[in-house]
């Protein structure tokens, strides 16, 4: 890595609850995630993998500081994001953006299609009129959508075709980082394809750089560069895609692999227990170690 | 307006309670232009007549019957019309546009300003309505501008809760965070992303509402507290001629009636409307 990272995440916090409930009883905290550190480099695809509940969407959200972080560094370009305040985050927003979990939510039923992808524009006043107009209908396109569908309302769209909208209006800014959340869990099979195209496409004309989040590890395999695998709020591994699919030292990761359908039927897959996640909390002070350049494990479970 | 009439020509409550609608409002506005007896003045030698067909065209005609000091009550309803209308639907108006309002500010900045108006409405609430209107009028003395005031005062809270409790669940959608993700302001946030999509259930405690304005003015006007005599209202012709209810009908059937068909037309339009306005069953019809 000779260039800097365009992210830089370090010890990163966050949990949930806390505090009193109106009787006075102690509400459990719930560390979402705790400590969590990693690099994107410009260009560069990261997974972020783990099952439902480990912290996928808040890691997600507290680097984009959506919503503040409790602790830990995230710099942008070299930027410190956390001493910044709402006003002084905002020309960072032009760079980062966050592609949502759940394409039916994430649109607003209220607003026609064109505004909605334009309204970044709007927002940075970097256009208007039929300049801006001009502007969506291009976007429209980069993501394979026909510019006619503008003066439409989410309603009449596809799952597909909605994850097409919020990434042209993720992409309006030209960004350089964006966090796809789930991007094409929700999808049927036969779309997600299509749309992971879409990403690797876009990535190859915009120079973007992803935090691609998924719940297993088939989908990442083909999009992203490194692999991180998330437990309990916890990154658990974190190696490049061919080290995570070769030698998964973690047995989380290993169960992670062993639970991906095999197309091939001759192939015998060796019968190992199930991992058991309840039993296999990650302590909250294990550092990760360097088991081999790049390649990350939580120190508890080294194998 | 063609897709509009369009629209509206495929429902049959709603065209009916929009046609019902239009004659009422219609009435109210060319009141001064009708041919009718003047609705303050009364005709001593013709108290209390009934209603009758006879002579419908003749000047001293009196199709709905007169009141106890002999003023015909068709054109007391229609004068009165006027009023009803003009102060129910201000008062629909100011109250939905301040509880929205808050309702949004409450739902999405939560914290302090959320408890505080929430506090404020229970307050509110606890206090039974017509007591507050009392008092209030009774403060401030009775005036047209004062019944508007005190309506607006009893309504706002109604928006204000329902619309807060819909921001509460909006606030959470993604589309909200992705407005967040893009820099939008608060401000831009609370009236472009989220008040459009509280319009529809404002819309509907709107037509609620009218219906319940018309009959709390109504009640004040009963009360003597709302529009003073000799003007008409409705809610005054109820309240004098209750005395004859079993010896002259029509002294309240009529003010009655014309109450319950303003209230069914603004609910049978009111629920059209918010079909019409949700985009979803819009293209779907
Ligand atoms: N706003 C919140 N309030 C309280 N708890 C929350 C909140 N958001 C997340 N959590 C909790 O934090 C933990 C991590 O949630 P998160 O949404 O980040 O998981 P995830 O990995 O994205 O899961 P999924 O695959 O289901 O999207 C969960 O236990 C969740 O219940
Ligand atoms: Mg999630």
């Amino acid at each position: 890595m000779t260039q800097p990272p365009v992210i830089e995440v370090n010890g990163l916090m966050r949990s949930y609850g806390g505090g009193r409930t109106l009787l006075g009883r102690e509400k459990p905290v719930i560390h979402a995630i705790n400590d969590v550190s990693f690099q994107i480099a410009e260009g560069e695809t990261l997974g972020l993998v783990g099952e439902s509940g480990s912290g996928k969407s808040t890691t997600g959200r507290a680097v984009l500081h959506l919503e503040r972080p409790d602790a830990g560094s995230v710099r942008f370009r070299g930027t410190e994001l956390s001493t910044l305040g709402q006003q002084g985050l905002k020309p960072y927003r032009k760079h980062m953006q966050m592609i949502f979990q759940d394409p039916y939510s994430a649109l607003n039923p209220r607003m026609k299609v064109g505004r909605f992808v334009g309204e970044p524009l709007v927002v940075h006043g970097v256009d208007s009129g039929s300049s801006l107009q001009d502007r969506v209908a291009e976007l429209f396109k980069l993501v394979g959508l026909d510019p006619s569908f503008m003066s439409r309302y989410p309603h009449e769209f596809s799952g597909g075709q909605r994850q097409r909208i919020n990434i042209a209006r993720a992409i309006a800014l030209q960004p350089g980082f964006i966090v796809a959340d789930e991007p094409i869990t929700a999808l049927d099979v036969s779309i997600q394809a299509q749309i992971v195209n879409l990403f690797q496409d876009l990535q190859d004309q915009l120079g973007l750089a992803y935090l691609f989040i998924a719940h297993d590890l088939s989908m990442v395999r083909y999009l992203c560069q490194r692999v991180a695998v998330m437990l309990r709020g916890r990154i658990v591994e974190m190696a490049p895609t061919e080290q995570i699919f070769a030698d998964p030292r973690h047995p989380y990761t290993r169960s992670l692999l062993a639970a991906i359908p095999v197309p091939d039927p001759d192939r015998v897959r060796p019968d190992r227990p199930p991992f058991d996640v309840a039993a296999n909390v990650p302590p909250r002070e294990a550092p990760l170690i360097e088991v081999s350049p790049d390649h990350f494990v939580l120190d508890h479970q080294v194998q | 307006m063609t897709h509009f009439l369009k629209d509206l020509s495929r429902s049959r409550a709603g065209l009916f309670g929009f046609v019902l609608l239009v004659v009422i409002v219609a009435l109210a506005l060319l009141a001064p232009l009708l041919d009718l007896p003047d609705p303050t003045r009364g005709d001593l030698r013709a108290r209390l007549a009934g209603p009758t067909w006879q002579g419908l065209f003749s000047p001293g005609a009196h199709p709905l019957g007169t009141d106890e000091v002999g003023r015909d009550i068709l054109s007391r309803l229609i004068h009165g019309s006027r009023m009803t209308l003009m102060v129910a639907s201000t008062a629909v108006v100011l109250g939905g546009i301040v509880g929205t309002v808050l309702g949004i500010l409450a739902g999405y900045k939560g914290g302090f300003i959320d408890r505080l108006l929430m506090r404020l409405v229970d307050i509110q609430l606890a206090i039974p309505l017509m007591l507050l209107a009392l008092l209030v009028v009774a403060a401030l003395g009775p005036s047209i501008r004062n019944v508007v005031l005190v309506l607006a005062l009893t309504s706002w809270i109604r928006y204000a809760r329902i619309i807060r409790a819909q921001v509460l669940s909006l606030r959470e959608r993604e589309f909200v965070q992705s407005a967040r993700a893009i820099g939008a302001s608060t401000a831009r946030i609370m009236f472009l992303h989220i008040l459009p999509n509280v319009l529809t259930p404002a819309l509907v405690v709107g037509t609620l509402e009218l219906a319940r304005v018309i009959i709390m003015d109504a009640a004040l006007s009963f009360l003597g507290l709302g529009v003073q005599p000799p003007t008409p209202s409705w809610g005054r012709m109820l309240a004098d001629g209750r005395v004859y209810l079993s010896s002259a009908w029509w002294t309240v059937t009529f003010p009655g009636l014309a109450i319950v068909l303003t209230v069914l037309s603004v609910n049978l339009f009111g629920d059209w409307l918010r079909d019409y306005f949700d985009p979803k069953t819009r293209s779907a019809k």
